[in-house]
């Protein structure tokens, strides 16, 4: 008599849902993914009360060296040569967008005068807000306050 | 003589999709950049000259030297000191004007610091301060002296 096959047992791997949970990765990634209007490497100060900024504001970065860099936050920011570009940049954003806040992303290493004179370009602009970029405070930092 | 036609198959190949999936994710992967999209706001005054002064005398001044050394008032004091040193004040009155004055050569990070210590004060001491100012050097040429 003959007795009757074993379950033949498959070997593979299912891989039916695979495109499933790949596709559902991909719409994660393309409704959280930002784009930047500044990428200016600046190291930034540390705050404990920090705000969400609205997205369509206008940046002005200033590195370690005092190096300036604008955008009105639709476009890739631009480098000017000194606070006096900020005031007609600062200015023209206002005329044509009144109520935009502005962004402040500046190396916390930086000499306060070059902040100053960004400031004050604001100031002098009629802006109403200012931004100041910050990154959030970690356990090890929160003891004594960040140092430049 | 009957002919043989080649089989079409219904079915949508989709096996090559999660290798088109897989790529598209790790395109996202590579060039997703975790922005930092938040700070400390403040808001501005209005250029205004004819504005009323306040006299350097009626406020507190917080001055932030080179190195990030407090000169509150003519003393020095530390950061977590600042409060304490106000409350008594604000508590006399609420309005108490709060000058911080970064010196040029100071560091901007000692700027941050001073203003984000203000901005806790409703959580650290119970009371909000709600006159601050940050007066830039043109400000405090044409008006303090």
């Amino acid at each position: 008599m003959r007795l009757q096959s074993r379950d033949v047992q498959r070997s593979g791997i299912p891989t039916a849902s695979m495109a499933d949970i790949a596709f559902l990765l991909i719409i994660f990634f393309m409704v959280t993914i930002s784009f930047e209007v500044d990428k200016t490497q600046v190291a930034l100060p540390t705050t404990q009360i920090r705000l969400e900024i609205p997205k369509e504001a206008a940046y002005i970065s200033v590195t370690e060296t005092g190096q300036i860099r604008v955008s009105s936050g639709e476009e890739i920011s631009v480098p000017v040569l000194g606070p006096e570009d900020v005031l007609s940049f600062a200015a023209g954003v206002v005329a044509s967008h009144p109520g935009r806040p502005f962004v402040l992303k500046a190396d916390k290493s930086v000499p306060y005068r070059y902040v100053d004179r960004v400031i004050d370009a604001l100031k002098q602009s009629k802006a109403e807000v200012i931004y100041l970029l910050s990154q959030q405070e970690t356990v090890a930092e929160a003891g004594g306050g960040s140092q430049p | 003589m009957k002919l043989k036609r080649d089989q079409v198959s219904e079915e949508i190949p989709t096996s090559s999709m999660a290798d088109i999936a897989f790529l598209l994710i790790i395109y996202f992967m590579v060039t997703t950049t975790f922005a930092a999209t938040r700070g400390l706001d403040f808001s501005l005054p209005q250029d205004d000259e004819s504005q009323p002064l306040v006299e350097k005398e009626e406020s507190v001044l917080i001055e932030i030297h080179p190195g990030g050394r407090l000169v509150v008032d003519g003393s020095n004091l530390e950061l977590d000191e600042i409060l304490d040193y106000l409350k008594p004040k604000l508590e006399r009155n609420p309005m108490k004007p709060v000058i911080i004055r970064p010196l040029e050569n100071a560091e901007y990070g000692y700027m941050v610091d001073v203003f984000d210590e203000m901005r806790q004060a409703p959580k650290k001491i119970g009371m909000e301060i709600r006159n601050v100012s940050i007066p830039t050097q043109r400000e405090i040429d044409m008006f303090w002296y």
